[in-house]
């Protein structure tokens, strides 16, 4: 594997360069999705172990959400998609 | 003695063995259509949020839109792709004296776990299900519908279950 060159360029004037800033993606509780499901998608989608995947689902099911990943805009706007795909229901927002 | 009934087991070549009563493999060959009508449903209906919901909390109008376009057409793909393949499985099934069995590959069981938790989501949506576990009358109007709801998060519970290991 290799990685793409990366292209510098100065921001335009009026550009909206906050989309540097990083990015969290946020997974919300829902009365549905299985507790057993949440691990294993989190497992499967992020690769995290079984004890950090089980972590994450129980933040979600007691305080209501989690901050699962972050990063850059466009790796989080994948995240969720991602999530999406699997009926999880979540969101992203800037690291305040 | 013989094995414990097992509803998913390992079969060769990485294969999944599931084995359904006809009535079950009957339920699941429908729930296609089930979830076709909800990616056709105009956009607003509560199942299809549900399924293709929004990146922010509160977007605004545009937000929404740029979001959708950007990748709504890749989840239906996805999803239309998951229930391809299950039909496809399900048309495979042999019989086991009573039961219908199915060797799944590792790409049907995904689609598996796709349909049976899209499924789950557009019912419980609909039903408005919480979190405790409901106590269903006979002659209630939903009595059907709450006991496919909890036949399939069996189904998927016992599929996931085996994926986790």
């Amino acid at each position: 594997m290799t990685t793409a060159p990366v292209e510098i360029r100065e921001p335009e004037i009026g550009e909206d360069t906050t989309s540097d800033r990083p990015w969290m993606v946020i997974v919300w509780n829902d009365p549905v999705n299985l507790m057993t499901y949440v691990v294993y998608v989190f497992q499967k989608l992020f690769g995290y172990s079984r004890a950090k995947a089980t972590k994450l689902m129980r933040q979600v099911h007691e305080e209501g959400r989690a901050v699962v990943s972050d990063g850059t805009r466009e790796k989080c706007e994948g995240d969720v998609a991602r999530l999406h795909a699997h009926g999880l229901w979540a969101t992203m927002e800037h690291d305040a | 003695m013989s094995p414990r009934w097992r509803r998913f087991r390992p079969g060769p070549d990485d294969s999944l063995v599931v084995s359904l009563a006809p009535e079950e493999l009957s339920l699941l060959a429908g729930l296609p259509d089930v979830l076709r009508g909800v990616f056709d449903a105009p956009e607003g209906d509560a199942a299809g949020n549900r399924l293709f919901p929004q990146a922010q909390l509160e977007p605004t109008a545009e937000e929404a839109e740029e979001w959708r376009a950007m990748v709504h057409p890749d989840l239906l793909r996805q999803r239309l792709d998951a229930l391809e393949l299950l039909a496809a499985s399900l048309a495979r099934a042999t019989e086991n004296k009573e039961w219908r069995e199915i060797a799944l590959t590792p790409d049907d069981v995904q689609a598996w776990l796709g349909v049976l938790n899209d499924t789950r989501l557009v019912l419980g949506t609909r039903l408005g299900v919480t979190e405790e576990e409901r106590e269903i009358d006979a002659d209630d109007p939903d009595a059907r519908a709450y006991a496919v709801y909890y036949w399939l998060s069996r189904l998927e519970g016992d599929l996931v279950e085996v994926l986790l290991g």
